[in-house]
């Protein structure tokens, strides 16, 4: 009997990795498909996750957007604030010295005033509804209206003439574009609609800086924001220092930090809270789903692991079937998850919520739920290291 | 006691063994499994190992097969010293050398006949298209032209030892242990089973060793050693 060549054998069975690799990823595919009710269990853990995680997430970041709208689509580059402002909302009122002064302010290429106020709409039936006017600086537009869905900016020129919220229509009494109606006493026009303008608070309705004046009672000495655009070229920061130099009784604070201060202030409190609760509950409980489901899937494998081990597997190998199971649950459960994602962001949204859900939301999904699986996978991986191949002769 | 070879002493040995011992737990809990056991199997031989239950049988086996690494003792396959190996090396060894046929066949419920006996030549490298023709041609062998496609779960009892006599065979391994491989199996499918294993060994020129305590399957053997406590009882005997 020719004795066979061990070494040659040996060598041969170091090689091939790459087959083995592609055999035991193969192998980890069907073993997992072959439960199904263990596949789509675990499938749907994922997608809980995935769904819990995005769908809070996205009207979190709906809320936190519904009170930045102002500063991110005014149009200004610098905003000039009462000192200690945390939220573009009505608040304390600054002197129109200030808005003179930053006039003079070199980079500057417009400064503006804003006026912003709570009153009311009174309905034809009786009743009123709470809004929020904003006096916009009719020269430079600096503050809105943005997202006009019906009527033209110019019609903010009449004196008495507004634009209110679309989706508030009905609520206001079925207003239409010229309906008259009642403001803070004073008879109105509607001359355009715009829509989903509704922070936190009551929506936003637009008019001149004159008009919002009169509409609430403000003098004309008094502003409650001053807006400023920079000059071509100019030096922001060189721009910001004299301003702060020029106004030491006022904030000036750029539309990026102006923005991030405002979801900073919201975070810190119950909503950051609250929904980083709620998101953190869907990634512990779809973890825990994810780690169940692969341990006794283990479990209930054993003998087949043992085999796998016994004709010669490593742990490596076991360790790549794993991890490849892992990477499929949370690309599968993210794919459907995402899906429902925007099949509910889709359903639910409206000028009231909106649940928006940004592109690298998208794409950080998958990446969060892979680690999260490999993670939750490692209780399963343990079992499978210690577990002994002579196992499968007992 | 030893068992050394009887039928051709200047053949290669396929396995040596020289005192091997294999205790279990510690302390007080200790138990000695074999207790200095001396082995020896030529190559081509069909060997049966037979003893009663907890006798070591099984445990010297699985040292073999390289799924348990004995307590002392040296152990050699076709030359290769596998006692001094790293824990980490014995995969690598199993791969290229052993072909097992478990008791309970222990074939992969998920994977159908032929990804069966696939899978154990793509651990040892074999491309997959070489595999795949490989797989069909050892089922064939077996009698499973037609049953391929099937998992294990739709074949019986015997149709599944076939297929693990086929994967174990897969690549021509050079040692093929089988632990009781009639076990699961009435005594005709066992007779048949056991055949099949010997035919298709002796074809790729595979050493056998069988663990079994079922007679009715001694006579296929050429040579019997009987294991008890742990010790090889008596010498070898050839069978006609």
């Amino acid at each position: 009997m020719k004795a066979p060549d061990v070494q040659t054998r040996l060598r041969a069975a170091r090689g091939g990795r790459l087959t083995r690799g592609f055999a035991t990823t193969i192998l980890a595919v069907r073993m997992m498909l072959f439960d199904k009710a263990k596949f789509i269990g675990t499938v749907l853990g994922v997608v809980f996750a995935v769904v819990l995680a995005n769908q809070q997430l996205g009207i979190l970041f709906g809320l936190l957007q519904k009170n930045t709208m102002l500063v991110d689509n005014a149009g200004a580059d610098l905003w000039i604030v009462p000192p200690n402002t945390t939220s573009a909302a009505p608040g304390q009122r600054m002197s129109t010295q200030l808005l003179y002064q930053a006039q003079q302010t070199p980079g500057i290429a417009h400064a503006s005033a804003l006026v912003m106020a709570g009153t009311s709409i009174a309905k034809p039936g009786g009743g009123s509804e709470a809004i929020t006017l904003i006096g916009v600086d009719l020269e430079t537009m600096l503050g809105g209206p943005w997202n006009i869905v019906a009527g033209d900016r110019a019609n903010l020129r009449h004196v008495d003439t507004l634009f209110f919220e679309d989706a508030q229509r009905d609520k206001f009494g079925g207003i239409n574009l010229w309906s008259v109606r009642e403001v803070g006493g004073y008879r109105v026009r509607v001359g355009g609609f715009t829509w989903g303008l509704q922070p936190f608070g009551p929506p936003y309705t637009f008019a001149s800086l004159d008009t919002a004046r009169t509409l609430v009672g403000m003098p004309t000495d008094q502003l409650n924001f001053v807006l400023v655009t920079l000059a071509p070229g100019a030096d922001r920061a060189a721009v910001i220092a004299a301003l702060r130099t020029a106004i030491p009784t006022a904030d000036v604070i750029s539309r990026e930090d102006f923005h991030s201060l405002i979801v900073r202030n919201l975070l810190k409190d119950q909503l950051g809270v609250s929904f980083g609760t709620s998101t953190s509950f869907g990634l512990i409980i779809g973890f825990i789903i994810v780690a169940l489901s692969m341990f006794s899937s283990v479990i209930d494998n054993l003998r087949e692991f043992g085999t796998l081990k016994a004709i010669g597997l490593t742990n490596l190998d076991l360790t790549r079937m794993l991890m490849v199971q892992s990477v499929l649950y949370a690309a599968i459960g993210s794919l459907i998850g995402l899906g429902l994602v925007g099949f509910m962001a889709a359903g639910i949204s409206s000028a009231n919520l909106a649940v928006i859900v940004p592109h690298w939301l998208v794409l950080l999904t998958p990446c969060v739920m892979t680690g999260l699986c490999m993670l939750a996978s490692l209780l399963a991986l343990r079992r499978v290291r210690k577990l002994e191949p002579g196992m499968v002769f007992r | 006691m030893s068992a050394a070879v009887a039928t051709d002493p200047s053949a290669t040995l396929a396995v040596r063994a020289r005192g091997v011992r294999k205790v279990f737990g510690t302390g007080a809990l200790a138990y000695e499994a074999l207790r200095g056991v001396d082995f020896d199997v030529a190559q081509g031989e069909f060997m049966m190992l037979v003893g009663p239950s907890g006798s070591g049988k099984t445990t010297l086996l699985s040292i073999l097969g390289c799924v348990l690494t004995a307590t002392a003792g040296e152990v050699s396959l076709f030359g290769e010293r596998i006692d001094t190996r790293k824990e980490r090396d014995l995969p690598l060894i199993r791969r290229a050398l052993v072909g097992f046929v478990f008791q309970g066949h222990n074939l992969i419920a998920s994977l159908s006949a032929v990804d069966n006996v696939r899978l154990v030549l793509e651990a040892r490298g074999t491309p997959r298209r070489q595999s795949r023709a490989e797989a069909e041609e050892l089922l064939a062998r077996v009698g499973l032209a037609d049953k391929r496609w099937n998992r294990p779960g739709e074949l019986s009892g015997g149709q599944r030892q076939r297929v693990a006599i086929a994967r174990a065979v897969a690549g021509a391994p050079p040692l093929v242990l089988a632990d009781e491989p009639t076990a699961a199996l009435d005594a005709h499918a066992g007779l048949e089973a056991t055949e099949l294993l010997l035919e298709v060994c002796r074809e790729r020129g595979s050493t056998v060793v069988v663990v079994t305590h079922d007679n009715r399957i001694y006579h296929l053997a050429d040579r019997i050693v009987h294991i008890e406590d742990g010790h090889i009882i008596d010498a070898p005997q050839e069978t006609p």
